[in-house]
This record gives C-alpha cells, sequence and structure tokens, in this order.
C-alpha cells in the first residue's frame, strides 16, 4: 500500500467514518466525528501506521487532511 | 471552542490519552477533572437531582473565587484538564459564574458548564463563550415536553432546554445533550428519539446512569441492570456521538472502557468538601484544610477507588451502593467519611502506593 493509501486508511480508521463520509477537504470540528476526542485517535492511528511519534505542537497544527501532508512530511513521511 | 485552541489543555490532554493508551485503554489513577458545584441553588425542582437542591439543601454557600484560583493551580499542577461547572443552577447567578471562570484562568483547561438551559438564551451563549466555556451541557429527560417539564417541576422547562442548546451550537461552543438513564428508561422509545435527535442536531450525547443518591437514595430498582448496559453500548456502536464517563472516548470500536471515575474526577462541594465523584457521597478531605495532591493520593489509597473497576460504582455496583451509599442522611453536605468507612485492609499504605510513581512514568 502506498503513503498516500495508508494515509487516507488512517482517516477512515481512526475517525471511525465510512468510505464514502471520506474527501481530501475534510478539516477539524467540520464533521462530528473530528472533534477533539476523534483527533486524538485519528494521530493515534497515524503514529500507529506510520511508526512515528508526532510533537504535540504538530498535533495541535495538525487541522486537516491537506494540513496534515505537510506535517508528516517534517516525519519523512511523503504523501 | 475547540480544545485545539488550548494548547496548554490540549498538552494535557494528549498526555491523559498516552496514559490511557499505555495502561490499556484503563484510567487507573490518572486524574482528569474537577466537578465542582459552586453553588446549589436551583430554580426546577428535578426529581432525581443529587444534589438535594429541591429541598434548598445549603443553596447559600459558594466557594469564594480566592479558593477556586487555588484550586485551579493545584489541579493544572496535577495535569487535570478539565472542569464541569455545575450546581444548583449556575445561570441564577451568573456574575458569580463570570467571576470564578475568571479565577479558574479558563485557558488552562477543557470547561464546561452543566445547566438545565432555562436562563441560556443567545446573548448569554455568547458571554459563555467568550468567558472560555468550551462546551455546555444541557439535560433533557425526554422528547415529550411535558413527561420532562412535570419530571424538572417546572412548565416550559422542554422548550428552553431545547432552545438552549440551540445557542450554545450557534456561539461556537460544544453542545452536549445530557440523558439520564435507568432501568425505567434505559431500552424505551422515548430516550431512542433522544438519541436520535442528538445525532441529527450534530450533538453529543452523554449518559448519565441514574444513581441511588441525593433524591432517590435508596432507590436502588432505578439502577440500570445487564439488559439496559447491553443495550447502551449497542446504542453507543449505532450513534458513535455517545459518550459515558465510564467508556474510553478514544476507543473508535466504541467498546472500552476505561472504568469508574471515583477520584478520577474529584467533586468540590461549596463547602470545600471533596468527594469521590459527584454520586458518592463519600468525603476525602476538604479543600480548605488539604491540597489537591494531598486528597487524590489520599482517595487513590482506597483500593475501591484504586483498582479498575468497569462498573460504574454509584450506578451499576450493586454490591458498592448497599455497602456505602445507604446510609440515611446521607447527602452531598453530609458526605460519610473515608476514614471512617475504609479500614486498614481497605487502604493501600504509602510506601506501598505506586500510584505517584505509575502516575510520573505514565504521564
Amino acid at each position: 500500500m502506498s503513503n498516500d493509501d495508508i494515509y487516507r486508511q488512517a482517516f477512515i480508521e481512526g475517525l471511525s467514518i465510512e468510505e464514502n463520509e471520506f474527501n481530501e477537504e475534510l478539516e477539524y470540528n467540520t464533521i462530528v466525528e473530528w472533534d477533539s476526542i476523534g483527533h486524538m485517535s485519528l494521530m493515534s492511528a497515524l503514529e500507529d501506521a506510520f511508526n512515528i511519534s508526532l510533537d504535540t505542537d504538530d498535533i495541535v497544527d495538525f487541522s486537516s487532511f491537506q494540513k496534515g501532508k505537510e506535517i508528516l512530511q517534517k516525519y519523512q513521511v511523503a504523501i | 471552542m475547540a480544545l485545539m485552541q488550548k494548547p496548554i489543555v490540549f498538552k494535557k490532554f494528549r498526555a491523559f490519552h498516552d496514559y490511557v493508551k499505555k495502561n490499556n485503554g484503563q484510567i487507573g489513577t490518572k486524574q482528569r477533572g474537577i466537578d465542582l458545584n459552586l453553588n446549589n441553588a436551583c430554580n426546577l425542582r428535578c426529581e432525581h437531582c443529587f444534589t438535594n437542591s429541591p429541598k434548598g439543601d445549603h443553596v447559600k454557600p459558594v466557594l469564594p473565587a480566592a479558593k477556586v484560583a487555588e484550586i485551579a493551580d493545584q489541579a493544572h499542577e496535577l495535569g487535570i484538564f478539565e472542569w464541569d461547572l455545575q450546581g444548583g443552577e449556575l445561570l441564577l447567578r451568573p456574575q458569580i459564574l463570570f467571576d470564578t471562570l475568571k479565577a479558574i484562568k479558563t485557558e488552562r483547561f477543557y470547561m464546561y458548564l452543566t445547566t438545565n438551559g432555562w436562563h441560556l438564551d443567545a446573548p448569554m451563549a455568547e458571554k459563555l463563550s467568550d468567558a472560555g466555556i468550551d462546551r455546555v451541557s444541557v439535560s433533557i429527560d425526554s422528547m415529550k415536553p411535558e413527561v420532562h417539564d412535570e419530571f424538572r417541576g417546572k412548565k416550559d422547562s422542554w422548550r428552553r432546554a431545547m432552545a438552549a442548546l440551540q445557542h450554545v451550537q450557534d456561539a461556537g461552543m460544544t453542545p452536549y445533550l445530557n440523558i439520564t438513564v435507568g432501568h425505567y428508561n434505559a431500552q424505551s422509545e422515548d430516550v431512542q428519539q433522544l438519541l436520535e435527535y442528538s445525532k441529527d442536531h450534530n450533538y453529543t450525547t452523554l449518559l448519565n446512569v441514574a444513581t441511588p443518591a441525593g433524591m432517590w437514595q435508596k432507590l436502588s430498582d432505578i439502577m440500570v441492570d445487564e439488559e439496559d448496559k447491553a443495550h447502551l453500548i449497542e446504542m453507543r456502536k449505532k450513534y458513535k456521538n455517545i459518550l459515558r464517563n465510564l467508556w474510553n472516548p478514544f476507543d473508535r470500536n466504541y467498546e472500552g472502557v476505561l472504568g469508574c471515575n471515583t477520584v478520577n474526577r474529584l467533586y468540590v462541594t461549596p463547602l470545600g468538601d471533596v468527594l469521590a465523584c459527584p454520586y458518592v457521597h463519600i468525603k476525602l478531605g476538604n479543600v480548605f484544610e488539604q491540597s489537591l495532591q494531598e486528597i487524590s493520593e489520599f482517595g487513590f489509597s482506597i483500593k475501591k477507588f484504586r483498582e479498575h473497576s468497569s462498573l460504574c460504582l454509584a450506578g451499576e455496583d450493586k454490591e458498592f451502593v448497599t455497602k456505602y451509599m445507604m446510609k440515611d442522611g446521607t447527602s452531598i453536605f453530609n458526605p460519610r467519611h473515608a476514614k471512617d468507612i475504609f479500614g486498614p485492609e481497605e487502604r493501600v499504605l504509602p510506601e506501598q502506593d505506586e500510584s505517584i510513581i505509575a502516575r510520573s512514568s505514565l504521564a
């Protein structure tokens, strides 16, 4: 599976949403599932998927699907 | 306001998340919150009130803002990330509430207010949001206005409560629709309709199980049974927006149980007494006499509170209720004293207490 697929799958599993609920414009707090609690589950799913440990500041900055791609580059995860 | 807009809080929230994850999804001895009954006066007369507010019990005392400020500093040091301000009904005297919020320094905590919604109109919602409130919980008992109003002892309370939730959402805070569930309604169509309503309106549903405390002391038949609990888990999986303090909110399979939150969420009364939780009226200390850390360590030295319980002690554990919650006259203002009811064999001696070590290594 490519990093792109892993990243997308982490969103679906981390936020516990259906495939058809996913889109690349997802932003924090724009769907019920991506609230503060969902955010922690999403970060956890990403850490497990890419075997990384995200800094808290990056977790706070992780405001959207697109922004997340930029942040993951810091962890040598290219998407 | 979203939690991520309060980075100080978010760091503590992450520490809580990481602790729970490392601790097999259980809350262990991690402190998470303060439930503050700032003042017990209320405008409604709810049948199930656990603070005996309808009886006019201690409606005058208010915990002074200077003392709240001290507690908040101590709570922050302990890694506590959330406060639930409750009563009584705190919007009866909003200036006291706003003075208290200022004293707490809300940028350090995820702040929520539990209210009946009567006085929560659109301007008040804006003021609460500006004062740093992140979430407002409003209790609803039924989708039938007359049922709610009768239970709450005041006409029009349903309409105003429902309107309050909308004002909360419009002001950018997180609306929580709280439902008290007991054996009498857990599997009812009425509760099902409330769950639907909450989901449809993008609210979060918080389930509080009915407890035989306060006005309902000794009514143990109101407690949920195994079938009720299984049904609630089914609803949790179906709707995904339902929380209980007992459940692990981070579990995306919607099955995990954090464990009973006694001591993890300390309940502070207007007199400064600290109880194990809002419903377990057992006193651990007093904030005028001890630090929060001393009270917390004493609380976790009691095996019943320290050890994992997959049951809510006050709402699901009939043995606990029978043994510790049935004494006549017990209330939040006349609590039983932990030191009198838990003998040495029910305590962990200080030198055996690894909770502090565990806290620091897992935090």
